[in-house]
């Protein structure tokens, strides 16, 4: 009897120490959820979502940023334009540089290109999918063929091409001027509606390849297209302006 | 009898959570684990107990050693890339849930062979 009630005591001591130690690990646990659940919700998606909204609010006051500085712009070249002369005539010339850094939506004739991917995406005859599907390199190729006719302003699903636009690829999603862009696409060309219309219908170019494969593609001349002023404008960092003087 | 261990269980707890700071969230995952692994410990001891094949040594040995093992290897699973974390819940939640189950069954057939007896003695 004595025996057993001894091993009855030792049981119970043993069972205490590890109900301390139980204890206290989940009083370090609660705690550390606690903790936590303020800064991350999962293994990884909280981080995620907090570097997302943080990149969007971001992205926000730098909209805002920029809307201010070209109604600072518009100011000033209201301003100026109520003077004459030698103001005047910058005042135009600023225009124009603003048409070329893409900086104000503008109008006038031209063509309106509608691209979408190859009906024959399922059951191909050729290779994967990749082939039926209008990639960054195809969109290059139709914008240069534009630029090369002489158009004036370009547009890409209201993505304005100007002298630094990149139009790249990654992860499968078309990039142009650092923003995702996807099909179908529609490229808004301003210039000659002519010279355009023959650039990109020439034999063996970029759209009778396209063709060929059963792409969707709808080429319009129109009157009047207006295209979208670039997004984000362009900063300089490192260039600076160089004069050449001595060796004049 | 189980109120000094579970007195200890809630001295334990207020303890650590009142007086410690909270562990950096990596380590949250490898403390998880090891309450599983003693929590695994404590419902096999109840489960041996009422199959009268209790022994301490090994109860307190496994309940040590198994806590240590089991965040051991989820933090190796981490170092190699594999989500061992996983493997290890899901074996010791299976273990835990079978000695629940069994202990259930062996209290209701303690319960009906009791009133068995009693019956048969009042007969």
């Amino acid at each position: 009897m004595a025996t057993i009630l001894a091993q009855r005591k030792h049981w119970i001591i043993s069972m205490t120490v590890v109900c301390l130690v139980l204890g206290g690990l989940l009083g370090v646990q609660v705690h550390t959820q606690q903790a936590r659940g303020l800064t991350e919700v999962g293994r990884q998606t909280g981080a995620l979502i907090s570097r997302l909204t943080e990149a969007e609010a971001q992205l926000d006051k730098q909209q805002e940023e920029i809307e201010r500085l070209r109604g600072l712009l518009a100011e000033y070249e209201q301003e100026a334009a109520s003077e004459k002369g030698l103001v005047r005539l910058m005042t135009e010339e600023l225009g124009n540089a603003r048409i070329a850094l893409g900086l104000i939506p503008v109008r006038g004739p031209g063509i309106v290109l509608e691209l979408a991917d190859s009906t024959m995406m399922a059951g191909g005859e050729f290779g994967g999918q990749d082939v039926y599907v209008i990639h960054d390199f195809d969109l290059v190729q139709i914008a240069n063929e534009l630029w090369a006719a002489g158009a004036e302003a370009i547009s890409i699903n209201g993505q304005r091409l100007v002298s630094g636009s990149a139009i790249t690829c990654s992860a499968r999603l078309i990039k142009v001027n650092d923003v995702t862009i996807s099909g179908p696409f529609t490229l808004k060309a301003i210039g000659n509606k002519k010279n355009l219309m023959s650039a990109l219908n020439i034999r063996d170019g970029a759209l009778d390849r396209l063709r060929v494969l059963q792409f969707q593609v709808k080429l319009m001349p129109e009157d009047e297209i207006v295209v979208p002023p670039i997004s984000v404008g362009s900063r300089y960092e490192y260039a600076q302006p160089f004069q050449k003087e001595e060796k004049q | 009898m189980i109120a000094l261990p579970l007195s200890a269980l809630i001295v334990g707890f207020l303890a650590v959570y009142l007086c410690l700071p909270a562990v950096p969230p990596r380590w949250a995952d490898y403390v998880a684990i090891a309450i599983l692994a003693g929590l695994d410990a404590l419902v096999g001891a109840l489960r041996n107990w009422l199959e009268r094949r209790f022994d301490e040594a090994i109860f307190v040995s496994g309940f040590f050693a198994n806590m240590v093992l089991a965040a051991l290897l989820a933090y190796f699973g981490d170092k190699l890339g594999v989500d061992l974390y996983l493997a290890v819940v899901v074996a010791l939640g299976i273990r835990i849930f079978n000695n629940l189950g069994r202990t259930r069954a062996l209290f209701v057939t303690a319960r009906v062979e009791a009133r068995r007896a009693r019956t048969a003695a009042a007969q």
